[in-house]
């Protein structure tokens, strides 16, 4: 374990914090946060339960905006860029997080702050100007109204240093609409848990940053060493290549695995699209990889996997930008059947402009579709628009009418499962949601898959743990044998999944870089090896895995109970998954087997340490990982359970 | 020696600017690097740029920037000298 006062490297030093209420602005010491959670994530879900009551909502001042860039961040330890975003989910009402890359959060630490605490609201638009130790609150009013690209231009005009961060909020945001992402560098976005609602609800349309700063590491020549090695075996790697070239290389090719495994059609109604719509969509030629204009990657990234997209020809040409993701295949494509590849490319770049979350709308507005179809909803509701599957200029309207809360844009603003429960007439079931959260991910094929996306504390997300248990992922050697649709041995690989995740989030290392999705360029012991030298620590991979990792993951969980009555119920699929099943393709019949799945849930609870009947924390784990207040607080709500 | 840059296999990471800065103090300091790199994700474009303070690593086996350039954008070449 970090002994206090251990850590020599590696992190900036400081912690800033914003009252946006009463315009105050202060810092503290971040080591003896770091000491107990490493970095990054660990430092606000730390952070949040000890100083957030239960009883504070998402939208009262009381709630933090916390922003925390990774331990190795600002280094030259390959994919070290990330910043988690955590504050009050807008869904669940518990943990929200969402997580991204690209160059603010190493700004952030050149400049000297590793995390950026804000609690408060202000009356009247503000923007934060962070250049070194010079912090200041500043009028924001010239900003308001602005999509992200407008924002963007016009600070850069305004402050006039071309070097500058941004991470801001679209009209989403300000609107205060659910599903909105925090837009960093005009194009990555912190997409989930309604981080840019929150954003928007303290009247905050930007954070601009600009560090001159350096950052240190314990052990230069040794750390030094370690990068060089990473490298290497980045470049050695053979999925390298793979990666590299983005969704399209792996998806266009109309055979590809992932068509079978990670796809749903229509808002749920099966798991299999046709192949003339794969081809017409991912064409080489003519579909979306004719768009490609380049390739981008994050600080300090191996991979680059972001496309540069330039719309070349129909009535979207001239849309461009960076961004074209599985997700926008999974989600603006197969969920609404549109294969029309310009207009897919462009309802997924209008959403980074306008600041929403690309799987919010995706998952929200396909169930809205799907309504339009069953005839709950009609042209009446949806201000004239046929909300045909395949009608991608519907889409693109809707869209914008989302952003700025336009018509029926207002009502599904405020949540999708309060415009269910408005709406009624069984609306509720054909929502995709978990914990509150819609979600675009597949279920009924791959169970490792579902258990991660069911269980994730920060709601129906596959970052925490999801494994598609194909060799590709997962620790090595497997525990156990188990490929994409057993239930059987699962729940291993996903909490190994979700505990490298909870390791990546602290240190700041993108997943895709670390140990998820196959690329496989770096393990624990790399981590162990990077943050020894550069932190000056002494750690083991036992301690990482069993004693960081979870620290993480239990701050999050304890979040959730001390501020939500959710349950071992919340941690099901959506029921629409356990009931209908596969219509067509190679896993036509599959559905999730709820015993089965409850099987699954209950080894994963165990795994945790936590209390297999009813997945909540116990006395004994909590103390293990040196949380005995914790414990004490937990216990007191009667959220405990006593062994 | 000299480093030249092909443009079209840069990815904008600014790993060259970072592993510069270290070659230079020691620790992580971009804006003590001899590189300097900006990208615009609006238009696409990258602005790279290396000024007078590159020693071509002169300590190192090979330039750092180039090392760490896993796109293999940078490279060395040897300037041919004029022997009139």
């Amino acid at each position: 374990m970090i002994k206090k006062g251990g850590i020599k490297g590696c992190l900036a030093g400081k912690i800033l914090r914003i009252d946006l209420s009463n315009k105050k602005i202060w810092t503290e010491e971040t080591k003896s946060y770091a000491e107990k959670t490493l970095g990054g994530r660990g430092i606000n879900s730390l952070i949040m339960v000890n100083e957030i009551e239960s009883k504070i909502k998402w939208y009262d001042p009381e709630n933090l905006l916390c922003f925390g860039v990774g331990a190795l961040v600002g280094t030259l330890a390959p994919g070290a860029c990330r910043v988690d975003v955590s504050t009050i989910n807008v869904f669940s009402g518990g943990k929200g997080s969402a997580n991204v890359g690209g160059f603010w959060g190493p700004e952030l630490k050149y400049a000297g702050y590793d995390n950026l605490i804000i609690i408060g609201k202000s009356r009247k638009p503000v923007y934060l100007y962070i250049n070194d130790d010079k912090v200041e609150i500043r009028e924001a009013g010239f900003l308001w109204g602005k999509d992200v690209y407008e924002t963007e231009n016009i600070l850069r005009k305004e402050i006039g240093d071309e070097h500058i961060k941004i991470a801001c909020i679209g009209p989403a945001g300000e609107n205060r609409v659910r599903g909105s992402a925090i837009m960093i560098d005009t194009s990555k976005a912190a997409g989930g848990s309604g981080v840019g609602c929150v954003m928007g609800d303290k009247k905050l349309k930007a954070i601009v940053v600009r560090g001159h700063g350096k950052i240190e590491v314990a052990q230069p020549k040794l750390f030094m060493q370690v990068v060089a090695r990473c490298y290497q075996q980045c470049k050695d790697e053979p999925n390298s290549k793979m990666m590299r070239k983005v969704p399209f290389n792996l998806y266009s090719d109309p055979d590809w695995e992932g068509w079978n495994t990670n796809i749903v059609i229509k808002n749920g109604q099966d798991d299999q699209w046709e192949k003339e719509k794969r081809i017409k969509l991912m064409n080489p030629i003519t579909g979306v990889p004719s768009m490609q204009k380049g390739v981008r990657a994050c600080y300090s990234c191996p991979i680059g996997c972001m496309p540069y997209m330039e719309v070349n020809k129909g009535k979207h040409k001239g849309y461009q930008g960076e961004g074209f993701w599985i997700n926008t295949i999974m989600g603006h494509a197969c969920r609404f059947d549109i294969s029309d590849p310009e207009a897919v490319v462009e309802s997924w770049l209008l959403t980074n402009k306008l600041g929403l979350d690309g799987d919010y709308v995706a998952a929200g507005l396909s169930w809205v579709f799907e309504l339009y179809e069953k005839g709950i909803i009609n042209k009446k509701d949806t201000d004239g628009l046929e909300l045909n599957w395949g009608n991608s200029e519907a889409l693109i309207k809707m869209i914008k009418k989302l952003a700025y809360r336009e018509g029926i844009g207002n009502l599904l603003a405020d949540g999708m499962v309060e415009a269910a429960e408005k709406i009624g007439r069984n609306s509720e079931y054909y929502l995709v949601q978990v914990k509150g959260q819609p979600s675009i991910e597949p279920f009924r094929v791959p169970k490792g898959w579902a258990l991660a996306v069911s269980t994730s504390p920060v709601a129906g997300r596959h970052l925490r743990g999801a494994t598609m248990g194909s060799n590709r992922y997962g620790p090595k050697p497997r525990p156990g044998d188990f490929n994409v649709t057993d239930y059987r041995n699962q729940a291993k690989g996903v909490v190994w999944q979700g505990k490298t995740k909870e390791l990546e989030d602290n240190l700041g290392i993108c997943n895709y870089v670390g140990t998820w999705s196959g690329a496989n360029f770096l393990t624990i012991g790399d981590f162990v090896e990077l943050i020894n030298s550069g932190m000056g620590i002494d750690l083991t991979e036992e301690e990482l895995m069993n004693q960081y990792a979870a620290i993480g993951r239990n701050l999050e969980i304890a979040f959730n109970a001390l501020h939500t009555d959710m349950s071992r119920k919340d941690d099901l699929p959506p029921k629409r998954f356990m009931k209908e099943k596969v219509k067509s393709g190679p896993y036509k019949g599959l559905k999730i087997d709820e015993d089965k799945y409850n099987h699954m849930l209950d080894e994963f609870y165990t795994l945790w340490g936590w209390d297999k009947k009813t997945g909540m924390q116990t006395r004994s784990g909590l103390e293990k990982l040196g949380l005995k207040d914790l414990a004490e607080k937990l216990s007191k709500c009667g959220k405990l359970v006593d062994k | 020696m000299k480093i030249i840059r092909n443009s079209n296999l840069c990815y904008a990471c600014k790993t060259c600017q970072l592993a510069c800065s270290y070659h230079h103090t020691k620790t992580f300091w971009p804006e003590r690097s001899s590189i300097i790199v900006s990208r615009n994700p609006q238009d696409g474009t990258i602005k790279w740029r290396m000024n007078t303070t590159c020693d071509k690593c002169v300590d190192e086996e090979e330039p750092l920037c180039v090392k760490y350039c896993v796109y293999g954008a940078l490279q060395v070449v040897k300037e041919v000298k004029d022997n009139d």
